[in-house]
């Protein structure tokens, strides 16, 4: 194996990072940045509990290696809120009971974000079809459907 | 200003939504090692050695059965040690299934411990498995065991049975004799997995009087603590377990999860904090729900009344016992509850090892199992006699004033509360096709859409009037801070349902307090009394009532303050909410006029040297009430390609008072979500050659519903019935488990109701769709 030395923008902050080139960016979020809200479900893109934001664009952060990522814009479910200001996903997830354990919730509000830069009005068949990618065993998907149906609401009568 | 009954934003919602909520696996500790194991390829070997000399040289601490405590156990701890069967060690000398750890090694990176784990030389003495649970009862059967334990006392096995469980209660034959008609069915269940989002896991740290700390995913942190504490030795003050937020359990933590004691016992080994995260496909091996086989037989006499039934189970739970013989017990309590049967009930339980993983409770502990035999016979029943099927279940039910059995044949309580029958009659209303359901129809059409009903139930908690086989009892500890706050320790655990949110909720009302003011602290097993486990839905009706009961004493306590800063007599004091100053306001009954806050008697409590408003006790309820569901399923059956959709479902659930009707509804309609998972896609086959899972513990190759497979968030119709549980803490009583128990039948019912084809084997996925509609003429060309 060989070392890399790389750059990360996480949420805003520049870290300067010597990895392996084996190492995944999930276990660097998490073991070394501490950013442990990302959490491991599968390893191999098919449950979304990872889901990070490159830009505007979702990554499932278990299938990047590190090295990778070096230059990239990232958020994490940590750099979603404005302080202590939740996003109008994050929000919306509260307001409609759409959290059970919670588990799978940082990849499908990171996702669910994603979602709406890339689509402002989405409808349901749209939502459910985005969010296929994220599994949640405990609540049924209807709540966070509706979740996000309500937050493009919101961010629609904001602007 | 009361919240019980109300939707309240959940406490722990900015945390989860903003990943700062802490599971097992989001522990991190300076010099924290990180752990693998390394798990059996054989279904069946003995482990004639294990050489770890190179891995140790790597600078890997290494563990195997030579390392640890060979203490036999059984790590679900919910039974009385008299009635709990103790067959295994935590690494075992004998690899009994595929993916069973056997040595587990830490290193400085995950990536160093994995390749040491590599170098470790297992010589294994390869044995001939057994997988059906037939034949492994078959004389000349390779055989797991020769001997376990019951409690204390040594258990030959024959044949690979684990567990034979009978009862029979009141006269069958003679029930069957006086039927106009017997319904025998055969049904079978399949083994499934829990699929938790949170894989298990544990961090271990050991401190420095030589003692441990521990984080793992769990449902009871008292139960984790009592085997940590054999297994290494220790006495029990030296073990802490930490409470920390669980990722889903489903019934699968209820049991200490293997990875646990290992890790506990590798940071004990290296001195230092240890990881352990088991890998999706580890986890794959570790837990599944238990298949069943059932024989059904039922009595009926021409006016509708059902005299007698009798089940036969055979239960194949795999290579060790997670308690199939509370399992079988549960069953036999879940069916014997479900109807009258005029008390003549028997069943007849075979319980089977098998080299395969072995199973657990899983959301309902055999309940969704045998209420799809049971309703789907209910269904036959009024097809083929021409009952009403609302009518039909009106008249056998067991309600008010029945027996219900809550956690087996031992422990039983009388209902004090009961929704069927506004469930039944509202739910029908909801779903006008139920009214329909019968009318002619194109049979040639590529549709095919049906309805279907089943009606169920779990326990809330398994305390009765007297103790059973099953421990029940919880703990609190609640405090009145010196501004009117409230604290609350409590070892009660949170699946996601949101029991914490209720236990916060019951503090509220005690105190008349608004939310923002209670707080449940941190806990772990040395700040709290002993809880037996969030399991058999009992997180709010045994839990919430020991924090009741903590905090109803804590006010009497602090009445006593105010009646001496008043001048008044306690008991001539009450305590009212107060909304203008965000407080408790006690004052003397009826005279809001003079009062204090209790955050000011509090304080002067404080102040006067006269000691602080607190209690802590443990509790048990004496009751174990069952909360009910109901499900209306409508079913489309596309005759080309044998797939079925859900083009609507209306759920009723009786949990008597709701603490949160949004949270009570999420409830109803993940678990439906589940049980679609469990009706149309899910099964883990083994390959009989290899022993190894069909999707080799890929989540890639196990299909479950995602977002897209639900009905629209209109038809998806969620209601709870207006019930007050007096035993409970304000009303209330469980849901958990219920709200999957009748998934299966409704939806099979309405298969049947569609197309006319009865199922009575699960999954029914489209492949077995298809065939069965070729077979009788209906597949579309």
């Amino acid at each position: 194996m060989s070392k890399h030395d790389i750059t990360l923008n996480v949420n805003g902050k520049k870290y300067e990072l010597t990895v392996e080139s084996n190492e995944l960016l999930l276990n660097v979020l998490r073991e070394r940045l501490y950013l442990t809200g990302s959490k491991y479900g599968c390893g191999i893109a098919e449950c979304g509990a990872c889901t990070i934001l490159k830009d505007d664009e979702s990554y499932f952060a278990c299938m990047v290696p590190a090295v990778a990522a070096d230059g990239w814009n990232i958020t994490t479910v940590e750099g979603l809120a404005d302080g202590d200001k939740l996003n109008p996903v994050q929000q919306a997830f509260i307001d409609n009971s759409a959290i059970q354990c919670g588990f799978c919730v940082p990849g499908m509000v990171v996702t669910s974000t994603a979602l709406l830069r890339e689509n402002p009005d989405p409808d349901e068949d749209f939502v459910k079809d985005y969010l296929r990618g994220n599994f949640c065993r405990c609540t049924g998907y209807v709540a966070m459907v509706k979740s996000v149906l309500d937050a493009a609401g919101k961010m629609k009568e904001a602007k | 200003m009361s919240v019980i009954g109300k939707n309240t934003p959940r406490i722990d919602g900015p945390a989860k939504v903003s990943g700062k909520q802490k599971y097992a696996s989001d522990i991190i500790i300076p010099g924290m090692m990180y752990a693998v194991t390394l798990r059996s390829p054989y279904p069946h070997a003995e482990i004639v050695s294990i050489d770890t000399s190179e891995a140790e040289a790597m600078g890997a601490v290494c563990l195997t059965y030579e390392d640890i405590n060979p203490v036999l156990y059984n790590e679900r701890s919910v039974s009385v040690p008299a009635a709990t069967y103790r067959d295994r060690t935590v690494l075992p000398k004998k690899a009994r299934h595929v993916g069973e750890p056997i040595a587990a090694v830490a290193a400085d990176t995950e990536e160093l411990a994995y390749k040491a784990m590599k170098t470790l030389k297992v010589e294994y003495k390869v044995l001939d498995p057994v997988f059906d649970p037939v034949e492994a009862m078959k004389d000349g059967a390779p055989q797991l065991y020769d001997k376990i334990y019951l409690g204390d006392e040594e258990v030959t096995i024959k044949n690979n049975i684990g567990v034979v469980r009978k009862i029979d209660e009141g006269d069958c034959d003679a029930g069957f004799a006086k039927a106009d008609r017997i319904f025998e069915e055969d049904f079978e269940l399949p083994r499934i997995y829990h699929c938790q989002l949170e894989t298990k896991g544990c961090v271990a740290a050991p401190d420095s009087e030589g003692g441990i700390t521990v984080w793992a995913t769990a449902q009871s942190i008292h139960g984790n603590r009592h085997i940590i504490a054999r297994v290494l030795g220790l006495p029990l003050s030296k073990v802490n377990v930490k409470k920390v937020t669980l990722g889903g359990g489903f019934g699968s933590s209820i049991q200490v999860n293997t990875v646990t004691p290992i890790c506990a016992a590798l940071a004990m080994k290296a001195r230092r904090p240890v990881k352990l995260l088991s890998a999706r496909e580890e986890d794959f091996y570790s837990h599944h729900k238990y298949p069943a086989q059932f024989h059904v037989k039922i009595g009926v006499t021409n006016d509708g009344v059902i005299t007698a039934a009798h089940v036969k189970a055979l239960i194949d739970f795999g290579s060790h016992q997670i308690q199939p013989m509370a399992f079988m017990g549960c069953v036999a309590g879940w069916f014997a509850s479900l109807y009258k049967y005029e008390g003549n009930i028997r069943f007849d339980g075979t319980a089977v090892y098998t080299n395969k993983t072995p199973c657990c409770a899983m959301q309902g502990y055999g309940n969704p199992q045998v209420n799809f035999a049971i309703e789907s016979m209910v269904d036959v029943i009024c097809n083929e006699m021409g009952f009403d099927p609302i009518q039909f279940r009106l008249a056998n039910y067991r309600g008010t004033g029945e027996e219900f059995w809550g956690q087996g044949p031992t422990i039983r309580s009388i209902i004090k509360s009961c929704g069927v029958e506004e469930s039944l009659i509202e739910g029908a209303k909801l779903m006008p096709e139920w009214a329909t359901r019968n009318e002619p129809k194109d049979m040639n059409a590529e549709i095919l859409t049906g309805v279907g009903l089943a009606r169920g139930f779990h326990c809330s908690g398994t305390a009765g009037p007297k103790e059973g086989e099953v421990i029940d009892y919880s703990s609190a500890m609640v405090k009145v801070n010196e501004d009117g706050s409230i604290d609350c320790v409590s070892p009660v655990m949170d699946h996601g349902g949101g029991t914490w949110d209720a236990l916060a909720k019951i503090l509220t009302e005690v105190f008349k307090v608004p939310l923002s003011m209670v707080c449940l602290s941190p806990a772990d097993t040395k700040n709290t009394g002993y809880d037996v486990c969030t399991h058999a839905t009992r997180g709010v009706y045994c839990g919430g009532a020991a924090v009741y009961n903590a905090a109803v004493k804590c006010r009497d306590r602090l009445l006593e303050f105010a009646g001496r800063a008043m001048d008044e007599h306690p008991s001539h004091l009450e305590i009212s909410p107060d909304e203008e100053r965000g407080q408790g306001y006690i004052h003397v009954k009826g005279f809001p006029a003079k009062g204090r806050t209790i955050g000011e008697v509090a304080k002067l409590a404080q102040i006067n040297s006269w000691g602080t408003a607190m209690y802590a006790e443990s509790f048990r309820q004496k009751n174990c009430p069952p909360c009910f569901t109901t499900h209306f399923v409508k079913v489309a059956v596309n005759t080309r390609t044998g797939e079925i959709t859900i083009p609507k479902v209306v759920i009723y659930g009786d949990c008597g008072v709701a603490m949160n009707p949004e949270l009570l509804h999420g409830q109803l309609i993940g678990s439906f979500n589940r049980g679609l998972g469990y009706v149309l896609y899910e099964n883990l086959p083994h390959d009989y050659d290899t022993g190894k899972l069909k999707n080799n513990g890929l989540l890639v190759d196990y299909k479950m519903p995602t977002a897209v497979e639900m009905p629209t968030a209109e038809n998806v119709i969620a209601r709870h019935a207006n019930t007050y549980e007096p035993t409970g803490p304000f009303g209330a009583k469980g849901i958990g488990e219920a709200a999957l128990a009748s998934v299966q039948a409704a939806i099979a019912n309405a298969i049947y109701n569609a197309t006319g084809i009865r199922f009575t084997k699960l999954p029914i996925t489209p492949e077995i769709m298809l065939k069965a509609l070729q077979e009788h003429g209906l597949a579309h060309k």
